[in-house]
């Protein structure tokens, strides 16, 4: 009886162990909203407070003169997500289409490792391929005198999502039922119409998913992007050879070296970044409990 | 237009869009191979990246001065001396015997001259030893290689055990309900997150609060949570696998909870964890922003935990700074194609441990 209970007692320990475990994701979550939340919003109250619509509206970031605008910022962010989803997701979602339907045996035993190898890649070696290639070409058809620009960050924005896009985008449509394709080309539909008019608009929500883990990889992208995109400090983008400065570079810039309000503002960025990230993630929560619930 | 010209167009469309795929990964990888080629070689593989300037004590019986070196054998100190691309003496031979492998620092610590080291002076201490500035030529990234191991080592020490509890917790433990779905809503959040935000909350709360200051430590404490639902989903994966009649037949025999996800859960589980962790490491090798934000830019071996000294760059950080501090792109690229075989390793070790796996699924 007694060994019995210690047994009992030992398995409940360590039960509780995993339970403890398993709790340090949701801490982590809470711990990581909480501070960046109250860090960030800090200075838009008290006695010295910052007008939170000048930080949300403002279109220049001098700490120097205690000015933090960060508009022409959320601008950049979303222009430059938007610019890689319109280039990217029709190129990913035709490599997925390659890769799932038309493909010979032995190209997809290419293709598949070499979409892997380019999701494995750093971002950092992203940033240098943009750096030393996509700059100095860009700067050569750029109508103004340097490379770095909105242009530069999409291409590589581009480049980073495709991954993302093809491996999603590609279990979806392996996860269209057979039948679906073989009715189509049974009615005497070419293959290309198969793909376009049934598979594709079957593996809908597959492929809606890959957009938007794309879009959250695009807009929160640092590294490779704060090397090509110029960082000024104001300025909305006018064109695609404008600079740009994206929220997480301004975050990834200054952070070594700030201090006091200054690193608030950064934090305040964050903030700004983890909304937009919010989003993203709820949408897709959205899309794939939809899909469940089919 | 005719259905069949249609079809070709798009048919070319999707042709391209593959072409377009490879053809990018090709040029990165290309770009980096030429550039960084040059700045490959063992000596960049194996140094020091600072020089590093020593003073030793050689007890030789020799009255030789700085004035009196120059190419060739040096007989009283054993060493054959060679004037480098720089002007400067360099040692290109070294005796077996020779009293430079004897040499003393000035805290009287063994540092035994080696083959490649620049003799800057050398001045007669006394009659029997003598005083030489040694200097030991850097340009190599050895201090980012261990601090990438250390940072491997440590996150993972840290979230392999978390990681692999909290999905036996998952799969073994938890009933379908709240608490299953608030721990799956927060991992898929945090899967979410963008390094960028992990960088700010590490340096506010590992570095400044926990007072690790910029350490290997902060570091590895922020990629924990970053590799968190990586190893967790992956784990979950593998043990959601294991066929449910496995588990049934050690209760039925009488064996606890515990005992059955020891002795039948966990060893039919192990390969899918290892390719949770190959995927972590890749994670860690890669990871650039969180770690620029707590485990700072110094090119150093890391002599602790945290604290002062406790800072160091790991490969990828290195990779950064030398392309925007310091304008060195043939370097980081040099640094990039280190980073690109580590890459390809792994991703071939992921999938033979995978396939592994799966071949032994369908006996």
């Amino acid at each position: 009886m007694v060994r019995n209970r210690k047994r009992e007692l030992y398995e409940k320990i360590v039960e509780t162990i995993f339970l403890l475990c398993a709790l340090v994701g949701v801490i982590s979550v809470i711990a990581i909203i909480i501070f960046v939340f109250y860090k960030g919003l800090h200075p838009f109250f008290g006695t010295d407070a910052y007008s939170f619509w000048d930080f949300i509206s403002g279109t220049r970031w001098a700490p120097g003169s205690d000015t933090y605008g960060v508009f022409y910022m959320i601008a950049a962010s979303v222009l430059a997500t938007a610019g890689a989803m319109v280039v990217g997701v029709p190129i990913g979602v035709l490599t997925a289409v390659f890769i799932a339907e038309l493909a010979p045996k032995r190209a997809v035993k290419w293709m598949r490792p070499a979409v892997e190898l380019l999701a494995g890649i750093p971002s950092v070696l992203y940033g240098a391929f943009g750096l030393g290639i996509i700059v100095p070409m860009i700067q050569v058809i750029s109508p103004r005198a340097h490379g770095h620009s909105l242009l530069a960050v999409i291409i590589v924005l581009t480049v980073m999502v495709l991954p993302t896009i093809i491996t999603l985008s590609e279990s979806a449509i392996r996860a269209v039922p057979k039948s679906y394709k073989e009715a189509s080309l049974g009615m005497g539909a070419t293959q290309i119409q198969t793909i376009f008019k049934v598979v594709l608009p079957a593996a809908k929500s597959g492929i809606l998913s890959a957009l938007v883990l794309g879009i959250g990889r695009a807009i929160g992208e640092t590294m490779a992007v704060m090397m090509i995109a110029g960082n000024p400090v104001q300025g909305i983008p006018n064109s695609i050879w404008s600079m740009v400065r994206p929220l997480t570079t301004n975050i990834a810039m200054e952070m070594s070296y700030s201090s006091g309000r200054q690193q608030e503002m950064l934090f305040a960025t964050g903030v700004i970044l983890f909304l937009f990230i919010m989003i993203v993630n709820l949408t897709l929560l959205r899309i794939t409990h939809k899909a469940g619930e089919k | 237009m005719s259905r069949k010209g249609k079809d070709n167009i798009v048919k070319g469309a999707i042709y391209a869009s593959a072409g377009f795929t490879v053809f990018v990964l090709i040029a990165i990888i290309g770009f980096v191979l030429v550039k960084g080629l040059p700045g490959i070689s063992i000596s960049f593989l194996t140094r020091n990246y600072e020089n590093k300037t020593t003073y030793v004590t050689v007890t030789a019986v020799t009255n030789l001065h700085t004035e009196d070196l120059q190419s060739g054998y040096i007989d009283p100190l054993g060493i054959t001396l060679k004037v480098n691309e720089d002007g400067k003496l360099e040692i290109t031979g070294i005796d077996k015997d020779s009293p430079c492998k004897d040499a003393l620092n000035l805290k009287g610590i063994s540092y035994p001259v080696k083959k490649g080291d620049l003799v800057a002076s050398v001045t007669p201490l006394n009659d029997t030893t003598m005083k030489m500035k040694v200097i030991r030529p850097g340009g190599g990234i050895v201090p980012m290689i261990v601090t990438t191991l250390y940072m491997i080592l440590l996150s993972l020490i840290i979230a392999a055990p978390i990681g692999i509890l909290s999905a036996i917790f998952l799969i073994e433990y938890a009933k379908p309900g709240k608490l299953r779905n608030i721990i799956h809503f927060a991992i898929e959040n945090l899967a979410g997150i963008p390094s960028i935000i992990y960088g700010l909350f590490g340096s506010l709360f590992f570095v400044k609060l926990c007072q690790l200051k910029y350490s290997i430590l902060a570091g590895a404490l922020t990629l924990s949570i970053i590799l968190l639902p990586t190893i967790i989903t992956t784990t979950e994966e593998t043990l959601k696998a294991i066929p449910k009649s496995y588990r049934e037949s050690s209760l039925g025999l009488g064996a606890t909870k515990l005992q059955t996800i020891r002795r039948v859960v966990l060893p039919n589980a192990l390969s899918g964890i290892l390719v949770a962790v190959i995927l972590s490491v890749g994670r860690i090798v890669g990871e650039s922003a969180a770690l620029l934000l707590t485990a700072g830019t110094v090119a150093q071996i890391p002599k602790a935990l945290f604290g002062n000294s406790a800072s160091g760059a790991t490969l990828t950080i290195k990779m950064y700074t030398l392309m925007k501090e310091e304008n060195d792109l043939t370097t980081a690229c040099a640094i990039g194609i280190v980073l690109l075989v580590i890459i390809i390793v792994l991703n071939f070790a992921s999938k033979t441990v995978t396939k592994k796996l799966l071949s032994r699924k369908s006996v």
